[in-house]
């Protein structure tokens, strides 16, 4: 009876198999991608429940989403630094872009950033130290996750000598540099615009120095770019024409791709749609190498986490290694601390690790005489169902666990009422000290810490303040031990997400690996190009 | 009264020679949607508990996503590894109580006041029917999430908003019915013999208005439980992991094209008891109207 | 016309004040702005339990309690539900729809862009579905329970039980991606190119439209038959030897009309409903998707004008059904009692 049904859906099951156009993927990639070609343009879906939402517009200073639409700003900005890799998302490291050079100086007290010359901005103006100093002063007063909590001494921001800009803090800040690229100071805007416009019309239609200059935008919907024909990198960008279009999930998405209306997607999160377009062949798939570990939130301020003894049972109910295998067939490395095989300062195993083990968690469940715990995260297709895996896993430890999905605004409302007990939520950057970084998550300031631990503390500002990666590394591993040992919270798998994209279009960041700076990476559009 | 009990029974029968074999049609007609219905029901309700059914949430994680046909999952798992068939089972539970209450409550409460509407008429039927116009027109999307985010997905949050939309719809139908009737003879009738307003709205607006509403109250029933699944989407609907035929099919278009199976079950066992219901539907109706 | 001017012109404005129909027009115009005004209070009111303001998403996540109030202030935000309203009013009236709390931007000038593509959309999905649903829905009934009568049946209720998310995606997969015969996702508006602007709305307005479809067929064949059985007038026409082609149409298909014209009003606002979703799956920047992003982001501003529209067309939806009630049946006489 339902014949109709089942054929429609069996034809649109083949429109994803192999079929005919798979062609020799590998040799194609590797030829063509050393010489770029100019020209063409392309589109670009971001998902409209993250990165392709900016209803407060662009201006870095009012974008109180900025840390999701990096690309958008990376593509209209350019950015002061940019984090760079090898192809393969190895050797990361940020490199000045609109800026030329730093300096840490004091032990990291004092920061010298020397401004490129010669570079404009579209509208003509030209970007110097004034017009850097102008907007790092306006967006640390801005309102996004993306502005930098900087220790500045009182007036710690100047200008000297006409091409560069001082940073001047209470306390060693060494790591201010690598936070840059994930931060709103990084997007500098054309001040004269800026007065121009006014800050109304300048939040559509934004004037900075990066590869391309706004078209028009409809906020949260599509964003059209053209090239930027007085950028500063000679021949670059590549591209005449650049849009972004917000897209209501992976599989329309996906669907656009192969319908060949699209040519990126940022951020596929859709484990099943991952495999069929890696099996596919129509279309190159590249997975970002994962920075951010999921963390299971407690909240050790309130009942019933502030008994260590129910942290532990979570910890030993819990089994990430089985989520890894049955939900995302081992795509991704399980991490035993907030730092992932993508970013800085990663090392496998924490000695000490609670790690699954079934009968201690029932037995500490006993001890306490059960246990009931609320488990929340942000709604999202993967995230729902890795939480409703890890009810599974503590029901199975006789842990009562109800589940709920919050929306941005209501998660924010549940946090601050201190009412939490789990959440599952992702920790760490590329560099722990950066953007949604450990601190976040731990410290006892942040409004979505479960944490309020003087030690810990003190350890994440020592090591913000250290100039030596090698000093870093040993305090941000004595960090994790230490969450590790307090059962404070425990750590899963490592997501990182994939970019889809039309053969033919190439890029650093799209079609190669950078580590991803807070969920997507950073792509480094003026390089991006479409062999024609 | 016998002459204002109904309308004229029609002498419209052109093949009058085998009133026996339509009889027997017609009760077929009944008895076999019916027991479509039955089985649906029965095994939603019932075969869970008699069969070893494995339960329909808290599945094994290493066995997510086995495809059709595997050993002890007839119907393959998801990608939580719960097995498809018993979510499909305990599902069916969720989504027929959803539609046959969201259905009743619009039927009830709706019919009720748009019967009363059409029939009382003058300053009464202009109040109501402007209110019910103030729901109508507005829109189902903020209410939804305004529930959703103030008072969270439950079951009876779900048919409470599903059941808000229902009414102002049965309403307008049961009115638009009940206006046509009122200027019929037997109506007049009814009323020159001082038939009291009650009794003729139950005696004779009830029955000659029923068909028309059990049309589209059968064709609500499969509205209803997509419309549930498509509220997960905003936040309500019913809360995950507990199944529904809606919720799976909302989980499953994620990955669409990956997993088509995911959504074909679901939708598949929605299909069978959407044409059973409008079977059945019909075939009462035809019952009713031909007296 | 006001009185005046109808008094002064006793002549043609004076017959045609007088006229029942245009009496009955005027009388619901008015009564439509009650309407429109009890639905703004309602939406209003019902967004006040939304947890959550615009200062909280202007301020970002982690604004202190202080900065959240000092935003409040500056929004307005702190004054009483009703005095906000009276306010958000007093501009409405004016034709002043105010400015977006969160991007700043003139609503009125966001709401035209959108209310043209989800317009579009909407129009087109009701005119084909209703276009495609009355003859197939009297070819049906004609012949009762025969093989057209079970085909349209099949399709009809398949058509009820796939969920317009599902179709919309199998439709793309089918019709974009297995054949390219149509675009799966984007916009071209009507200035650029009209034979794109339709081609590019081919698949969306599908998506929303065959369920409809399937829902006005299904209702229409169903009342039709019952029309044909049971009821006394149609036995006198084909007493009096009317054809059974006449009858259906003449006399059935008017009262069941009835029914229909009830449903597809009724159905207006689930239309509205659907471009919600459909939005997001074929990335058009209509007006649903614009108001499910002002309701995420809690803008009062934007959400009031976006209800309102949908408040308006619904209303004039519903005036228009009972219009068309009136003139189809001359029984119905409004006012007269």
């Amino acid at each position: 009876m339902a014949v109709l049904l089942a054929a429609f859906l069996a034809i649109a099951a083949c429109s994803g198999d192999p079929g005919a156009s798979t062609g020799a993927a590998p040799a194609d990639e590797t030829s063509a991608a050393s010489t770029p070609q100019k020209g063409g343009e392309i589109t670009v879906l971001e998902d409209s429940a993250f990165a392709g939402s900016w209803p407060t517009g662009l201006d870095p200073a009012t974008n109180t989403t900025g840390g999701a639409n990096i690309a958008m700003m990376g593509a209209i900005y350019g950015g002061l630094f940019l984090l760079t890799a090898n192809g393969d998302g190895g050797d990361a490291k940020v490199t000045p872009n609109q800026a030329e050079s730093y300096e840490l100086l004091d032990g990291g007290k004092t920061v010298k950033i020397k401004i490129r010359r010669g570079v404009t901005f579209s509208d003509g103006t030209p970007f110097d130290a004034e017009a850097v100093v102008f907007n790092l002063k306006r967006n640390l007063g801005a309102t996004c996750t993306c502005t930098p909590k900087w220790p500045l001494v009182k007036d710690g921001i100047d200008v000297e000598g006409g091409d560069t800009v001082v940073l001047r803090f209470t306390r060693p800040y060494a790591s201010v540099i690598n936070a840059f690229p994930i931060s709103n100071v990084n997007w500098i805007v054309s001040p004269t615009a800026l007065k121009q416009l006014g800050d109304d019309k300048f939040r559509v239609t934004p004037v900075g120095a990066g590869p391309f200059t706004v078209v028009s935008n409809q906020l949260s919907s599509e964003l059209v770019l053209e090239r930027n024909a007085q950028y500063f990198k000679d021949g670059l960008p590549y591209l005449d024409k650049l849009t972004f279009k917000s897209i209501g999930g992976d599989q329309a998405a996906y669907q656009a791709l192969l319908a060949g209306q699209a040519h990126a997607y940022e951020g596929m999160n859709t484990v099943p749609l991952m495999e069929q377009a890696q099996s596919g062949g129509r279309l190159t798939v590249t997975m970002q190498p994962p920075t951010s570990p999921y963390v299971v939130q407690l909240n050790s301020k309130a009942t019933p986490f502030d008994d260590e003894r129910a942290r532990q049972a979570i910890y030993y109910a819990t089994d990430f290694e089985a989520i890894a295998k049955g939900l995302f067939k081992d795509r991704f490395p399980v991490s035993q601390s907030f730092t992932a095989p993508g970013g800085l300062f990663h090392h496998d195993a924490v000695p000490g690790y609670r790690g699954h083990d079934l009968a201690r968690a029932k037995q500490l469940v006993q001890e306490l005489g059960g246990l009931n715990v609320e488990l929340g995260t942000l709604g999202n297709y993967v995230a729902k169902q890795v939480m409703i895996a890890l009810q599974t896993q503590w029901q199975e430890a006789g842990i009562t666990t109800t589940i709920k999905d919050y929306q941005l605004s209501t998660l924010v409302q549940q946090f601050n009422s201190g009412k939490w007990h789990a959440m599952l939520q992702t920790a760490g950057a590329w560099d722990p000290a950066g953007g949604v970084g450990v601190a976040f998550r731990f410290a006892s300031t942040s409004p979505f810490s479960g944490v309020a631990d003087k030690a810990l503390d003190d350890m994440f500002a020592e090591a913000e303040g250290t100039v030596d990666p090698a000093e870093r590394d040993a305090i941000y591993t004595k960090a994790g031990q230490y969450i590790s040992d307090k059962s404070y919270a425990p750590f899963g798998l490592a997501f990182a997400p994939t970019n889809l994209t039309a053969k033919g279009v190439h890029g650093p960041g799209l079609t190669t690996r950078i580590p991803p700076l807070v969920v997507n990476s950073g792509v480094l559009w003026d390089e991006v190009w479409r062999s024609q | 009264m016998a002459v204002v009990e109904a309308p004229p029974v029609p002498a419209a029968d052109a093949d009058e020679a085998a009133p026996r074999a339509r009889t027997w049609t017609r009760g077929l007609g009944v008895a076999v949607p019916a027991a479509l219905l039955a089985l649906v029901a029965g095994a939603c309700f019932l075969a869970p508990l008699v069969l070893p059914v494995p339960s329909p949430t808290g599945g094994n994680i290493l066995e997510a996503g086995l495809p059709t046909g595997s050993p002890g999952h007839l119907l393959g798992t998801d990608p939580n590894g719960n097995d498809i068939l018993s979510r499909i089972l305990y599902g069916g539970q969720t989504s027929l109580i959803v539609a046959v209450t969201v259905n009743l409550l619009g039927l009830a409460v709706g019919g009720t006041l748009g019967a009363l509407s059409g029939y009382v008429g003058g300053a009464a039927d202009t109040v109501i029917m402007r209110l019910l116009d103030v729901l109508i027109a507005f829109p189902s999307l903020v209410l939804t999430l305004a529930v959703a985010q103030s008072l969270g997905p439950s079951l009876t949050n779900t048919i409470l908003a599903l059941g808000f939309f229902s009414v102002p719809a049965f309403a307008r139908i049961s009115r638009a019915a009940t206006l046509s009737l009122r200027e019929q003879p037997f109506m007049a009738a009814a009323r020159l013999c001082g038939t009291k307003g009650w009794r003729v709205l139950l005696r004779h607006i009830a029955p000659n208005i029923a068909p028309q509403l059990t049309t589209f109250g059968m064709l609500g029933m499969g509205v209803v439980i997509v419309i549930e699944g498509a509220l997960s989407f905003l936040g309500l609907g019913i809360p995950a992991p507990a199944p529904s035929w809606g919720n799976m099919i909302s989980q499953g278009q994620a990955s669409l094209s990956a997993t088509p199976m995911l959504v074909l079950w679901p939708s598949l066992i929605l299909f069978v008891t959407v044409l059973a219901f409008n079977l059945l539907g019909e075939s009462l109706r035809t019952r009713w109207s031909v007296r | 016309m006001t009185a005046v001017a109808a008094g002064r012109h006793r002549g043609v404005g004076g017959r045609l004040f007088a006229s029942p129909s245009v009496r009955l027009v005027g009388k619901r115009l008015l009564m439509a702005v009650p309407i429109t005004l009890g639905v703004s209070i309602l939406t209003f009111w019902v967004l006040n339990l939304i947890p959550g303001n615009a200062a909280q998403q202007l301020l970002g996540a982690d604004a202190t309690p202080e900065q959240i109030r000092a935003m409040e202030l500056q929004l307005g935000l702190d004054k009483p539900a009703p005095l906000r309203y009276l306010d958000w009013l007093g501009g409405a009236v004016t034709g002043d729809l105010g400015r977006s709390l969160v991007s700043g931007q003139s609503v009125a000038g966001q709401l035209g862009e959108r209310l043209a593509v989800t317009g579009e959309l909407v129009a087109m999905a009701f005119v084909v579905s209703l276009l495609l649903a009355v003859p197939v829905a009297l070819l049906a009934a004609y012949h009762p329970n025969r093989f057209f009568d079970r085909l349209s049946m099949f399709v009809s209720v398949t058509g009820l039980s796939v969920a317009n998310y599902v179709l919309a995606l199998v439709l793309v997969l089918v019709f974009a991606v297995r054949f390219a015969v149509f675009p799966a996702i984007g916009f071209v508006p009507l200035s650029e190119s009209v034979g794109g602007n339709l081609h590019s709305l081919v698949l969306p307005s599908a998506a929303i439209g065959i369920p409809m479809f399937c829902l006005y067929t299904r209702f229409l064949r169903g009342d039709l038959v019952d029309q044909m059985q049971g009821q006394d007038y149609v036995v006198t026409a084909q007493a009096k030897g009317v054809g059974p082609w006449q009858v259906l149409l003449r006399h059935a298909f008017r009262n069941s009309s009835f029914g229909l014209i009830t449903v597809v009003g009724l159905n207006l606002s689930t239309l509205i409903g659907a471009t919600v979703i459909i939005e997001q799956i074929f990335a058009l920047p209509g007006l649903g998707q614009l108001m499910l992003q002002a309701i995420n982001t809690r803008d009062m501003a934007v959400v009031q004008a976006c209800v309102v529209v949908f408040a308006v067309v619904a209303v004039l939806a519903n005036l228009l059904t009972d219009l068309l009630y009136a003139v189809l049946d001359p029984r119905i006489r409004y006012g007269s009692r």
